[in-house]
């Protein structure tokens, strides 16, 4: 039985993070500002602006940093606001104690993704797989995917539809919502915090990556039976992608569908969760139904 | 004396009394002799396939080399057959393998080319008929996945090494002589450069791995390999930091690193430079924050991956291994099959590159 961390009020404290990679203060601003218009207080953490290079400080400041917010009684919240790549140094040095028996929501995607996995498996408390800092910049703060983070945070039931697309398999699946970015669940393969993905309803997404290595991540996961006993499959947004000299020769929807053509699940494509602008919220283990049909798709929490 | 027979029950016995002190009972079973393919002699005919990119037969200059070693080379079909970015379809790219593992003529298969697609392959490929006449298995880079494979399911030895677009016949050519003494029967006896990083120590077990990409692609798999009192090899070739730090992880936390007799850390090549967000360590580094709380040995810079001089590496067998800063020794254990060489050594010692050389900085 999922464990949902208590919604948010007017008043209450949401952390600051950056367990991963660098984030210059400034970058983060709006998003500050956005959370206090939305009547919250935010408590920033040491490791917004602070930098080691690539990381937002050594591996031991950020384990400080979030195990703080972790075991601070008064964060209600703890939103990160850039991903990266560090919370896989960082994670099994933390310690969940205090978080487990007094849950928050923890927010972020990407590199966050080992988050959402760890503390899915290991507690079954939910997450919250959501736009972070430079999602706000510019007019982001406006749009319908803050508004959704928003709406998650305050308790309001995720209910979304998004359009066909011809890959899409028709069915309606129930069960707990799961995943992330494909390179952090392909990562996580092998150890304790990695996915267990029987009955459950998968999305994935990513960006970046060359199209090769999106094809040998999903051979990846299913070799490692990730698909095996899916109940459904949400495939996000694959962007920024490249390609090799010698080109792969199929774009990454086609490169993602013959690897899942074949499972008996309702399988829906061009889900709004990815890198770009399109990302809505997400609370990961939390049960969620799927429809896929011919006019659209829907995904809705369910009870 | 049926040497077979003498090897499974005589030799293990007279093994196990002179090794018992300096080996770990519990390593027991991660040294003991292997059964390996038949050593080949000259006129035995070799095939070359291409598991995953495409190539030319023009491209495949290391033929020169083979018939050179009095080989004869049997070119397969995959070879200049295009389909998208691979050697033919995964099913013909398949069919080819196949086809010469179950071809009792082709005593050893080298692979054309690395890339990408062994894995998109591998699980279509019938082992049976090489797992009772078993022969070597030549290549690296993309083809760990079949070192991998063949490893953990069916503890057969291969050959991590130089593939035909990449060994020339140049009589200094050190990928190509390597190969050529290990294919020949020539015990595995390297002694290269120590790096300042190293830690010292001495190991015994049997060598797997590869490349690093390939070894964490195969987690979760049936290609994964249970590193245990194993020797573990590495390589990579234009791989970000960050990403090689993450593969590592990977390997770390699902459990691959702890119980390792030793480390083996080979080229990290063509390493890509994120010059905006520059990451805090040398690969050397960054490997070491991996396994700092373990005892085992671990050796730098070892002259194998995506290099021109790319020491061939019987894998599967079993090596003692030393390590200090000044110099590594790696020696093959068991000679199994071929107490002398079907074909003696060509590998020229003055070849070594002074390239290997590790000051610190």
């Amino acid at each position: 039985m999922i464990t949902i961390p208590p919604y948010l009020k007017k008043g209450d404290t949401i952390g600051i993070v950056c367990p991963s990679g660098f984030m210059p203060s400034e970058n983060a601003e709006t998003c500050l500002q956005t959370l206090q218009n939305w009547g919250y207080k935010v408590k920033i953490g040491s490791t917004l602006g602070n930098q080691f290079n690539y990381f937002s400080g050594t591996d031991k400041q950020r384990i400080q940093d979030l195990q703080n917010m972790l075991n601070d009684s008064s964060i209600k919240a703890i939103l990160c606001a850039r991903g990266g790549y560090g919370l896989s140094r960082m994670i099994d040095a933390i310690d969940f104690q205090k978080f487990k028996k007094h849950p928050k929501w923890i927010i972020g995607f990407s590199d966050i993704t080992v988050l959402h996995a760890h503390i899915y498996q290991h507690f079954q408390i939910a997450t919250l797989h959501a736009p972070m800092a430079a999602a706000f910049n510019g007019e982001g703060y406006k749009n319908e995917y803050i508004a959704s983070l928003k709406n998650a945070i305050s308790g309001i039931d995720a209910n979304y539809t998004c359009a066909t697309h011809p890959f899409n398999k028709s069915g309606t699946a129930e069960g707990d919502l799961i995943g992330g970015n494909l390179a952090m669940v392909a990562h996580l393969v092998g150890s304790h915090s990695s996915y267990k993905t029987r009955h459950k309803i998968l999305f994935l997404e990513d960006v970046g990556e060359y199209l090769y290595n999106i094809d040998r991540m999903m051979i990846q996961l299913k070799r490692a039976e990730l698909f095996k006993h899916l109940k459904g499959l949400i495939i996000g947004g694959f962007s920024d992608l490249k390609d090799t000299a010698t080109p792969f020769g199929m774009d990454v929807q086609s490169i993602i569908h013959s690897h899942i053509k074949d499972l008996k699940i309702p399988i829906c494509f061009n889900f709004p969760v990815s890198h770009e602008t399109e990302n809505v919220a997400l609370k990961v283990g939390v049960k969620h139904e799927l429809k896929v049909g011919k006019e659209g798709v829907s995904l809705k929490e369910v009870f | 004396m049926n040497r077979k027979h003498f090897l499974n029950t005589i030799l293990p016995a007279t093994l196990a009394t002179t090794l018992f002190k300096k080996v770990n009972a519990s390593n027991w079973k991660n040294i003991q002799p292997t059964i390996e393919p038949a050593y080949l002699n000259p006129g035995d005919t070799i095939g070359i396939t291409c598991p995953a990119s495409p190539t030319e037969y023009n491209k495949l200059i290391g033929i020169k080399a083979l018939k050179k070693w009095d080989l004869n080379v049997q070119i397969g079909k995959t070879v200049g057959k295009h389909w998208q970015r691979f050697a033919g379809t995964d099913n013909e790219r398949a069919a080819d393998l196949q086809a010469m593992l179950d071809d009792d003529n082709i005593k050893a298969i080298v692979f054309a080319k690395g890339g990408y697609g062994s894995m998109r392959m591998i699980d279509k490929i019938v082992w049976d008929n090489f797992i009772q006449k078993p022969k070597w298995l030549i290549g690296f880079s993309d083809v760990t996945t079949i070192h991998l494979h063949v490893h953990a399911n069916f503890e057969i030895p291969t050959i991590h090494g130089d593939m035909v677009t990449g060994f020339t016949d140049n009589p200094k050519d050190i990928s190509a002589n390597t190969l050529h003494d290990i294919l020949f029967g020539n015990r595995v006896e390297y002694s290269v450069n120590g790096h300042y990083m190293n830690r010292e120590g001495y190991a015994t077990g049997k060598l797997v791995g590869g490349n690093l990409s390939l070894l964490q692609a195969c987690t979760g798999s049936k290609s994964e390999i249970n590193t245990d009192g194993k020797i573990l090899f590495i390589e990579d070739v234009s791989e970000y930091k960050y990403t090689i730090d993450r593969m590592l992880m990977t390997l770390k936390r699902s459990g691959k690193l702890a119980n390792l007799a030793g480390l083996v850390v080979g080229q990290f090549t063509a390493t890509k430079k994120n010059e905006e967000e520059p990451f805090p360590a040398s690969i050397e580094e960054i490997i070491m924050d991996k396994v700092n709380e373990y005892n085992y040995p671990v050796c730098f810079n070892f002259p194998s991956g995506h290099v021109p001089y790319n020491y061939a590496l019987k894998m599967g067998v079993a090596y003692d291994l030393n390590v200090s800063t000044k110099n590594v020794t790696l020696f093959e254990k068991f000679q199994a099959n071929a107490p002398t060489p079907n074909a003696p050594s060509i590998m020229m010692q003055d070849t070594i590159p002074k390239i290997l050389e590790n000051k610190a900085p």
